[in-house]
């Protein structure tokens, strides 16, 4: 790279390298599959790639990356996603306007998220144990609600459509990505409320020293990532046209791996929303490159985890030796 | 946050405080009161038949709680940076496959066994190296093993049943000793060989140092990796053990053993309010085990519908971990 002398010491050259790594491997990978995967640049494969897989679980992600810099956990995304799912169906389904529907689903994956806020800023539960309970209990909810897991489908009169409409030839739910990875990236890097978050991440004893209330800043983040997970939702079930319920948990794992892989993009190994988003088209590619040379689910899985453990892997180990 | 100033108190201080006592003792009184309740409004619930069931039932949960248990209290009990091991549920499925196909494929029966407690303990070397070597937050180290682990199953399984039997598991899913069911007899025997290795024996209190406050636990001379890790492997040989109960209880492996994760989560940081210092432990975790059985089981006998069952074990989680952040504060300013 730009280095201006070429050390000797493996630790410190992979230190320089890393992070080029997540963008060169998702380049690499990209390439990889170009050449070797039929179809794999074909319109309709990326098309469903972006629609399908990288736009909900990036929402998702987008949001996690604010729990994870202010050193917390967010367990339930998909409780927000899941909330929010119903109330833009429900409220579609009751005559309700696209608009009506649209807050009323903000407002439910919101309300998951302010619950989350309640519980740790106002009991001092810890981030991870607050969304673990919410999750339990969202879990109860949908099950209560929809008859232990039916789906409830959106009247065919009143179909949204949003995730199919397109805009000089971009589909919409792309510019959704990016006004919000923009937003929060934005929040994140350059905003006071950014820079309390990152401290209270950091160093949580220090923030609260220095007249920070790290519980409050706690309580915004996650009625911050509750809402990216709503907005997820509503597009979620436009996409399948119904409400399934607990459908958002399964964002949950990647969303992490892709917070995280995303640090390696940060020369002091910080989420950042940039690096968030490399790390959610990483899985997204590899999945789907190969699925199409015909490499069996199963061992799929395998290869997925195994280069998200060696990503892992290598930022931690830089940042380790002192 | 202010666990420093609690740690740093003398340890040595008889609890004089009124809030942890009544920590421990109000909520043994809230499991005491649960199991009334049922006794006087379900039926059946206080015959020892249900008993032992509700015993049996708890012994696959149990015994990965336990194994979480173990690597909570190497590690120490933040989140985060923490010990925590999230492959402890999809390394049961892993075990369970192993055993099926093995023993579907006819091998012995002592090779199958030996074999997948190998594998246990072979993930939990998995995790306490990546822990350790690569010095990932366990939070992620197991997380991509979980990912891994349950790519591996999906391989060996076909994301199919294996149905299997043998005489092993036909002991264990329908044997009986002094009118107790062998699962029973399995999650007390494991809970009582925990206890005294984690409560009673030097090892036990070596590692509650490591975990609590390494600093200290490092300039008294102990090697922290060693316990760490052993925590790790103890924690992969329970999901062993837990598999083949898995096994016998289901007559084979199941797909989707990787959602018992977050109940053993659950269970195990629930089972921190049964101790006087609030912190991880074995007894504890039996405890919280055999309340949600007793829970669920109560359920099942007054026809309550069974998706209540996460709200309550969520607002039970919350209850307590509240409370225990009520205690730990009022400490920190006593």
């Amino acid at each position: 790279m730009s280095a201006p002398t070429l050390s000797l010491r493996p630790a410190a050259l992979l230190e320089r390298l890393l992070p080029a790594i997540l963008p060169l491997l998702v380049m690499g990978i990209l390439l990889f599959f170009s050449l070797s995967a039929p179809g794999f640049l074909s319109v309709g494969n990326l098309s469903s790639l972006v629609l399908n897989n990288f736009v909900l679980l990036a929402v998702v992600a987008i949001g996690m990356t604010w729990a994870v810099a202010a050193g917390g956990i967010d367990l339930s995304v998909g409780t927000a996603l899941d909330f929010a799912s119903l109330g833009f169906v429900v409220s579609l389904n009751a005559g309700h306007g696209l608009g009506v529907a649209i807050l009323v689903a903000l407002a439910a994956g919101g309300g998951a998220g302010l619950f989350n806020a309640l519980l740790i800023a106002g009991l001092r539960i810890t981030p991870f144990l607050a969304t673990l309970g919410t999750l339990f209990i969202g879990t109860s909810v949908q099950q209560l609600l929809s008859d232990g897991g039916q789906p409830i489908y959106i009247a065919q009169a009143v179909l949204p459509g949003i995730s199919g409409l397109l805009l000089l030839g971009i589909p919409l739910p792309l510019y959704l990505v990016a006004a919000l990875a923009g937003a929060y990236g934005l929040v994140l890097a350059r905003t006071r409320l950014g820079r309390e978050i990152q401290a209270v991440g950091a160093q949580p004893q220090l923030a609260y020293y220095s007249g920070l209330s790290p519980r409050r800043i706690l309580a915004r983040v996650f009625v911050g990532s509750a809402l990216a997970c709503a907005v997820a939702g509503i597009l979620l079930s436009s996409t399948v046209n119904a409400y399934v319920p607990m459908s958002g948990n399964a964002f949950l794992i990647n969303a992490i791996g892709a917070v995280f892989m995303g640090t390696t993009l940060s020369r002091q190994g910080r989420p950042n929303v940039l690096g968030t988003l490399l790390g959610v088209l990483f899985i997204n590619v590899i999945a789907n490159g190969l699925l199409l040379i015909g490499w069996n689910f199963y061992w799929q899985q395998v290869a997925t985890g195994s280069l998200i453990f060696l990503v892992l892997a290598a930022s931690f180990y830089r940042r380790r030796t002192p | 946050m202010s666990s420093l100033e609690t740690l740093a108190r003398p340890a040595t201080e008889p609890a004089n405080n009124l809030l942890p006592r009544l920590a421990q003792r109000g909520s043994l009184l809230v499991f005491g009161l649960i199991l009334l309740v049922f006794a006087m409004t379900a039926p059946n619930f206080l015959s020892a038949g249900n008993i032992a069931n509700v015993f049996a039932q708890s012994a696959i949960l149990g015994i990965l709680a336990f194994g979480l248990t173990c690597v909570v209290i190497g590690g120490g009990n933040h989140v985060v940076s923490g010990g925590l091991d999230l492959s402890l549920a999809a390394n049961l499925g892993l075990c369970a496959a192993v055993y099926s196909s093995l023993n579907n494929q006819g091998c012995e029966a002592w090779q199958a066994l030996s074999l997948t407690l190998a594998c246990g303990v072979l993930v939990g070397a998995f995790n306490g190296l990546a822990v350790l070597l690569l010095g990932l937050p366990p939070l992620l180290a197991t997380l991509a093993s979980m990912n891994l682990v349950a790519g591996l199953e999906l391989v060996l399984t076909q994301n199919s049943v294996l149905p299997t039997e043998s005489a092993l598991l036909a002991s264990l899913a329908f044997g009986y000793w002094l009118g107790v069911p062998a699962l029973a007899w399995v999650l007390l025997a494991v809970a009582a060989l925990l206890t005294l290795l984690i409560q009673h024996s030097a090892f036990g209190l070596r590692l509650y140092a490591v975990g609590e406050y390494p600093e200290a636990a490092r300039a008294a001379g102990l090697g922290l990796r060693r316990y760490v890790f052993s925590s790790y492997l103890i924690a992969g040989a329970c999901a062993a053990v837990a598999a083949l109960c898995s096994a016998a209880f289901f007559s084979g492996s199941t797909t989707g053993s990787g959602e018992m994760l977050l109940s053993v989560v659950a269970i195990t940081f629930l089972g921190v309010v049964f101790s006087r210092r609030l912190t991880a432990n074995i007894p504890g975790t039996l405890l919280a085990t055999l309340l949600l059985g007793f829970l669920i089981n109560g359920f099942q006998l007054l026809n309550i519908s069974s998706f209540w069952v996460n709200g309550v074990q969520g607002v039970l989680i919350l209850l307590v971990v509240a409370f225990s952040a009520a205690v730990a504060k009022q400490e920190g300013h006593a």
